[in-house]
């Protein structure tokens, strides 16, 4: 069922950051990291820049924790790690925007102790509610541009009209994908679909575009049997953890959606190409469903994770829970509670990137799974 | 002091016709006291739950509900004192009418108070002062004053009554001179040997977080400040042979005070200053007082970058004669531990001081070792000579 265009893209999971490598080496480019996807990568895509995500991986902590204590998440920790012991040499820069406690003194942390030659902190505000928020808003992302373009090279609006069409296209065909998934679950496993999102972050939304194309075409292709699995929605920040996600597939369940921020959560809602470009990417962030380092009463976010659960007609749910992720931490236990009143029963489970494991995981999964079937 | 703070938790929970507002420590509570509203701090009863050590308790019943153990200490109290009643203060805290979250302390607030919002069914005003990693842009200082006026709105609307300029301007005034009393008293711990500990200072400090702007306050540090100055200049220092002068980072170990202080007393070493107390000392310019107010809120310590905070810090431990600096690794506070071990490092590097770094939560015994942290103070004090 793997066409050449699946292949080309899961190739690149074993070693996230090799495109960006090649494409430096190549090039002569520049290469910009992001933790968060209220990034306006559209802005650094049009100074001819690749911004590329740091996500943290899985491995044992080193250097990193002589700045950072054990008592915060592993995207912190091995993010920095990663930083500290040159796997992410091949960055000219990171942007930090401004999302929770602990990614705000990392910030400051990784600026002192990284060495990378540009540092640009986006400090967007927590209310997305009144038109001075807006304002604020609007006026940040034109600050932080021009401090891009101060490194990068001029970003006019012509280019940063055309880097939004593109990146309006990756997510119009992450959409599509999502969608001809949940209509049968069985033409592609989860884990891939997730990948096929994530992997946005590593390379050029060209080269994705034309990959996810291919991929989209293929899998119209695929003729197996409906899905009968149980169905599940995937709730959290980050989700890494490919070895866990083709588990739960072993266990009578697949996902059918998620709230990922590396998943559908970073191409959910189109930059409204109607209005001046920085509008517009203000527009997308303001109006797409909250992650949980906004307040957004407008919006709850346990409404919207309710919504797109019943929606994706997943059974069930499962919280991956990055342990220490206060925001996250916080909102378990009225979603959970949401997520109950709407019948769908989940799980939560904690976990650390390089500390995961999924014998112990196993044994939950299938207990939640046999609790719907019931 | 006791009578003071005995004499507010009474007030608010008696009262009939004053409204009651649930305020983040680091909250613009000149505005409630303003409108005629009496403040509330979770915070301050977060302390004093751990000075009496029931926190672990109402923490655990937060567990219960799904919160997990690793989120601020503070918050799982308070949520679990929501829901049960308990607290250090008998029948729990006087039930909010509103909450007023600024989230210049951390954003974990804002969390907290969302939840709160859901627990009481009352509506909350976030007060959001974007953090400051250089320098503060016009937009932000824009932003915080348009959310003045934008609280104003909100008081207004919760109360019924109107915003009065000229009572605002008396409350502003009373802040300040109060907050300029507080810096005199602290500012006798400068000579040799200082008249207080900062463990004394963290009981006294109860008044000028949680009352700022009121006439009781300015009364009862006039009082303190003229009793420090009088023990200055009969030479009583707190430790009787003060040989150590060490600042404190961070937010005390409210359950475990009185063993650090005699810790501390009993190898002559006096914490002369800390990071925590001085936080409360801001310079507000009474001629305009809502921006100033705005730009002193969002300039607080936990609101800037780590650079910003050695600057501060290394002021601190110079005007102060410090010999070394004590720093409590909070679990439950990010925006106050994370970065202390590169500021511990940019300390010594700078002052030639030592550095001591105690791991520990501020209300959470579970996560405190008695015995180790006797060990490596000892060591640390026996260090420095």
């Amino acid at each position: 069922m793997a066409g050449k265009a699946l292949e080309k893209i899961m190739e690149l999971r074993a070693d996230p950051y090799a495109w960006a490598r090649s494409w430096k080496e190549k090039t002569g480019g520049k290469v910009i990291g992001f933790f968060c996807c209220y990034a306006p990568e559209e802005m650094i895509h049009a100074a001819g820049a690749l911004p590329v995500r740091i996500i943290g991986e899985n491995r044992d902590i080193s250097k990193s924790a002589a700045h950072l204590q054990s008592y915060c998440c592993s995207l912190a920790r091995t993010g920095l790690d990663m930083a500290l012991d040159g796997t992410l040499s091949f960055l000219d820069g990171t942007v930090f925007v401004h999302t929770c406690d602990t990614m705000q003194r990392l910030s400051d942390i990784w600026r002192l102790n990284t060495g990378f030659v540009f540092h640009a902190d986006l400090i967007l505000p927590v209310r997305f509610e009144t038109a001075p928020a807006w304002d604020y808003m609007v006026s940040e992302l034109a600050a932080f541009k021009s401090k891009a373009e101060e490194f990068l090279g001029p970003i006019d609006d012509a280019a940063l009209a055309g880097s939004i069409k593109l990146y309006n296209r990756n997510r119009e065909l992450l959409s599509e994908l999502y969608a001809l998934r949940r209509a049968n679950p069985a033409v592609l496993p989860y884990d891939q679909a997730l990948w096929l999102a994530a992997s946005s972050s590593f390379m050029d939304k060209s080269e994705h575009n034309e990959l996810l194309e291919e991929v989209i075409a293929d899998l119209k292709g695929v003729d197996v049997p409906p899905d009968t699995r149980v169905g599940l929605f995937g709730i959290g920040s980050v989700m890494d953890q490919w070895d866990f996600l083709r588990m739960v597939e072993e266990s009578g369940a697949t996902f059918v959606d998620d709230d990922f921020c590396d998943g559908h959560r970073y191409f959910e809602e189109m930059v409204p190409e109607d209005v001046p470009p920085i509008e517009g990417i203000a527009r997308r962030l303001w109006d797409r469903p909250s992650c949980p380092c906004k307040h957004q009463p407008g919006k709850s976010r346990a409404s919207c994770i309710v919504e797109k659960a019943t929606a994706s007609g997943a059974k069930g749910a499962i919280f991956f829970q990055f342990k220490f992720c206060e925001p996250h931490a916080f909102d378990y236990p009225h979603v959970k509670k949401a997520l109950e009143e709407a019948g769908i029963p989940s799980l939560n489970l904690e976990i650390e990137q390089g500390a995961v494991s999924i014998e112990q995981l196993r044994t939950r999964v299938g207990a939640l799974v046999e609790t719907i079937k019931a | 002091m006791k009578q003071l703070i005995t004499n507010y938790y009474i007030e608010a929970k008696t009262t009939e016709e004053k409204p009651i507002c649930w305020i983040t420590s680091g909250g613009p509570v000149e505005f409630l006291i303003a409108m005629g509203v009496i403040p509330v701090y979770p915070e301050n009863h977060g302390a004093m739950c751990g000075a009496s050590k029931i926190a672990v308790g109402l923490a655990e019943v937060a567990e219960g509900m799904g919160f997990s153990q690793d989120l601020c200490s503070y918050a799982r109290l308070d949520i679990g004192g929501a829901t049960t009643g308990g607290g250090a203060i008998p029948g729990g805290l006087p039930k909010p009418d509103f909450l007023l979250c600024c989230n210049n302390i951390c954003g974990t607030v804002v969390k907290w108070y969302e939840e709160l919002s859901r627990i009481w069914d009352v509506p909350m005003f976030l007060f959001d002062t974007p953090f400051i990693h250089a320098s503060k842009p016009e937009h932000a200082t824009e932003y915080v004053k348009q959310q003045c006026l934008e609280l104003i709105g909100f008081l207004e609307q919760q109360t019924g009554k109107k915003w009065s300029d000229d009572r605002f301007a008396e409350v502003a005034m009373l802040s300040v001179e109060g907050v300029d009393l507080w810096k005199e008293v602290l500012k006798t711990a400068e000579n040799r040997p200082s008249p207080f500990t900062c463990f004394d200072a963290f009981i006294h400090m109860a008044p000028i977080v949680t009352l700022r702007g009121t006439q009781e306050v300015v009364d009862y540090y006039k009082l303190l400040r003229d009793e420090m100055q009088d023990r200055v200049a009969k030479g009583i220092g707190a430790v009787p042979n003060e040989k150590y002068r060490l600042i404190w980072d961070n937010i005390p170990i409210w359950f475990e005070m009185r063993n650090l202080g005699n810790l501390f007393a009993s190898n002559n070493a006096c914490l002369v200053a800390d990071t925590y107390t001085t936080a409360w000392a801001v310079d507000i310019r009474i001629e305009d007082p809502l921006t100033s107010m705005a730009d002193a809120y969002t300039k607080v310590y936990l609101n800037i970058s780590i650079d910003l905070m050695l600057e501060q810090l290394t002021a601190l431990m110079r005007r102060y004669q410090a010999d070394g600096l004590v720093m409590h690794s909070n679990r439950s506070c990010k925006p106050y531990s994370l970065g202390q071990y590169d500021l511990a490092r940019a300390i010594t590097e700078r002052t030639g001081k030592p550095a001591l770094i105690i791991e520990a939560d501020m209300t959470d015994s579970r996560a405190f070792s008695e015995a180790q942290t006797r060990e490596r103070v000892e060591a640390f004090i026996e260090s420095l000579d």
